[in-house]
C-alpha cells in the first residue's frame, strides 16, 4: 500500500532539514511546553498532507488552535483523536479510557484509512506516549500499540511518525531505560532542552548527521 | 519459502471471502473456522502465523480470539477484519489486546487485507515488546554462530557457576536472544531451556548499553503483570549484553534474585567483564570451528 516518491516532510520554524517518509521521530523532554511546540511544528501539516493527532491531555479545540498556530490551515488538513474534552468540531473523535489501547489503535488505524482518501501524505504523532504508560498496568500493552499502530502505519505509508515522551512523568518504569528501548526502535530522536525562556537547545540524533540546535520557541 | 498458516474466523459465507482474499497471496496458507470454539479447538493444536477474524461470531466475537492468543501466543499478530465500526465495537476487558482493525467496507479492503497480512508477519509488527532498528542484522549476526555445533555448554556452565558463587546470586544464566524467544544455553541455580521473547527481562535490557538492574520486578510496569517471570520465583535481575565485535547484540548474561537486591557499580562492571568473557568463549569456539573446515566424510 506504500507510495512513494513524493520528496520528503518539509518542518515548520525548525532549523532541522526535510524528514524522508517513513522516518519516527522519539520526542523527549521533562518541559511540557516545549515538548508540545516542537511537536507541533513536526506534524503540522503542509498543503498536500494530513496529519492525525493523538492526544492525550489535550482537547481537540486545544489541538486544532495549536496546529493553527504553526502553520496556516493546517488543523483543516488534520484529524484528532483525543482522550480530554468533546467530540467536536467535526474532526475530533474522543476516546472515554486512555487505558483502552485496543479501543485507540483501531480508531488510529481506521482514521489513517480515512486521512488516506484525502491526502496520501500523512503526519501521525501521539502526545503525549508518557501518559499512556503512566495509566496502563502492563508496559508491554504500549509497546504492542506503538508497534501495531503509530510504527506499521509509518512503515507502510508515505508517513511519518511522532512520539513525544514527557520524561519528568512517572510511568512506573525506569525512564531511561524506556527511553533506551524506544530509541532503538523509532528512526531517530530529538531530545528537547529548556534554554532560558522561549528558547531551546535540540538534540537530534539518528536523522543523519547528529546535530545540536539552539531555537527560539 | 515459509508458508505461513493464517487461521481466518467468520461467518460461512465471511470466511470463504477471506480465506479466498488471502490464498491469492504467496507466502500464505489460510485455514477457515466458523466459531471461537473452533478457532480456539485449532490454535490449541496449530501453531500459526497470523489471525484474521470478524467482530460478530456465532459463539462471541473476534475479540475473544484474540484475547485467548494473548494469554497463550501474544506474539501472533491479529487482524480484525470488519465493517462494525471502531466506535460500535465493545472492547471490554480487551482494552490491552491489541489488534489490526481493517474496515471491510473500504473499497480496496480485499487488496489491502492481503497486504496487511503479510506486512504483520514479516515485521512482527504486534509484538509487545521494542524491536532494536536492526534487527534483521542482528539476527544474522546471531545465525552466523553454530551455536549447535559448538562444544560450549560446558564452558559456558563453568562459567555461570563462577558468577552465581562470585555474586551470591540465586541463578545465572547465558541467553542467546533470537526473534521469538531467548534460549537458555546455561543456567545455574535453575533449570531454564527457553522463555518466550515477550516475557523475558532481556528483550528490555538487550536494548541499554549499560548493565540493567531490576531491583524488584514487582515495582516496574514492564514486568509487575508478567505471572510467568513470578512463577519463575524472580524478583531481582542484572543483564549485561553479549556483543559481538561487529556491534550487534546477540545474547545476555544475566543474575536473578529471588528477593530485593541491588547491585553496586562496580558489581555491574563485573557483570559486564563476565558477559565479554562469553562472548569470547563463544567467538574462539566458533573461530576453532571455522579453521577446522567442514568435516570431510569418505
Amino acid at each position: 500500500m506504500s507510495v512513494t516518491g513524493a520528496g520528503p516532510f518539509e518542518l515548520a520554524d525548525l532549523p532541522l532539514g526535510p524528514i524522508d517518509d517513513g522516518t519516527s521521530i522519539l520526542l523527549t523532554g521533562d518541559d511540557t511546553d516545549l515538548l508540545e511546540t516542537v511537536f507541533y511544528r513536526l506534524l503540522s501539516s503542509q498543503d498536500d498532507e494530513g496529519s492525525l493527532v493523538l492526544a492525550t491531555d489535550a482537547s481537540g479545540r486545544e489541538v486544532n488552535r495549536a496546529l493553527e498556530r504553526t502553520v496556516d490551515g493546517a488543523s483543516d488538513r488534520s484529524t484528532v483523536l483525543t482522550c480530554t474534552g468533546p467530540d467536536s468540531p467535526e474532526n475530533v473523535t474522543t476516546i472515554d479510557d486512555i487505558t483502552d489501547l485496543t479501543g485507540i489503535g483501531m480508531q488510529f488505524s481506521s482514521l489513517v484509512a480515512e486521512s488516506q482518501e484525502t491526502a496520501s501524505r500523512l503526519r501521525a504523532g501521539i502526545i503525549l506516549c508518557s501518559s499512556i504508560c503512566s495509566a496502563v498496568d502492563d508496559t508491554r500493552s504500549v509497546f504492542r500499540f506503538l508497534n501495531s499502530n503509530l510504527l506499521s502505519q509509518v512503515r507502510r505509508n508515505e508517513a511519518i511518525g511522532i512520539c513525544a515522551l514527557d520524561t519528568s512523568a512517572d510511568i512506573g518504569t525506569s525512564m531511561k531505560s524506556i527511553i533506551a528501548g524506544m530509541s532503538t526502535s523509532f528512526t531517530g530522536r530529538i531530545e528537547v532542552e529548556s534554554d532560558g525562556p522561549g528558547r531551546a537547545t535540540l538534540h537530534v540524533t539518528g536523522l543523519g548527521d547528529d546535530e545540536t540546535y539552539d531555537v527560539s520557541l | 519459502m515459509v508458508e505461513h498458516t493464517v487461521l481466518c474466523i467468520g461467518t460461512e459465507d465471511g470466511v470463504s471471502d477471506i480465506t479466498a482474499t488471502l490464498e491469492g497471496e504467496p507466502d500464505l496458507a489460510p485455514v477457515g473456522r466458523t466459531s471461537v470454539a473452533d478457532a480456539a479447538e485449532f490454535l490449541q493444536a496449530e501453531s500459526v502465523g497470523a489471525v484474521v477474524t470478524e467482530y460478530d461470531l456465532p459463539d462471541g466475537t473476534g475479540l475473544d480470539v484474540v484475547g485467548s492468543i494473548r494469554e497463550h501466543a501474544p506474539q501472533t499478530p491479529c487482524v480484525l477484519y470488519t465493517d462494525v465500526r471502531p466506535g460500535d465495537i465493545d472492547t471490554g476487558s480487551f482494552g490491552d489486546a491489541i489488534v489490526e482493525y481493517l474496515n471491510r467496507d473500504l473499497p480496496d479492503a480485499a487488496d489491502r487485507l492481503g497486504f496487511v497480512v503479510g506486512d504483520v508477519i514479516a515485521h512482527s509488527a504486534q509484538v509487545g515488546f521494542l524491536v532494536p532498528d536492526d534487527e534483521e542484522s542482528r539476527l544474522d549476526a546471531l545465525e552466523s554462530y553454530d551455536v549447535d555445533e559448538l562444544p560450549i555448554e560446558e564452558s559456558f556452565e563453568r562459567l555461570t557457576d563462577l558468577i552465581t558463587s562470585h555474586f551470591d546470586a540465586a541463578v545465572a544464566f547465558i541467553g542467546l536472544i533470537e526473534k521469538d524467544e531467548e534460549n537458555f544455553l546455561a543456567c545455574t541455580g535453575a533449570d531454564w531451556d527457553s522463555l518466550t521473547r515477550e516475557k523475558t527481562i532481556c528483550t528490555h535490557s538487550m536494548l541499554q548499553e549499560d548493565v540493567m538492574v531490576v531491583e524488584d520486578i514487582r515495582e516496574d510496569k514492564r514486568f509487575a503483570e508478567n505471572q510467568q517471570l513470578h512463577d519463575l520465583g524472580i524478583v531481582s535481575y542484572a543483564g549485561a549484553n553479549m556483543t559481538t565485535p561487529e556491534g550487534q547484540i546477540i545474547g545476555q548474561v544475566c543474575l536473578i534474585d529471588h528477593e530485593r537486591r541491588s547491585y553496586s557499580a562496580q558489581q555491574r562492571a563485573e557483570l559486564q567483564q563476565f558477559a565479554e568473557t562469553a562472548m569470547e568463549i563463544l567467538e574462539l569456539r566458533q573461530s576453532l570451528l571455522e579453521a577446522a573446515g567442514p568435516e570431510v566424510t569418505a
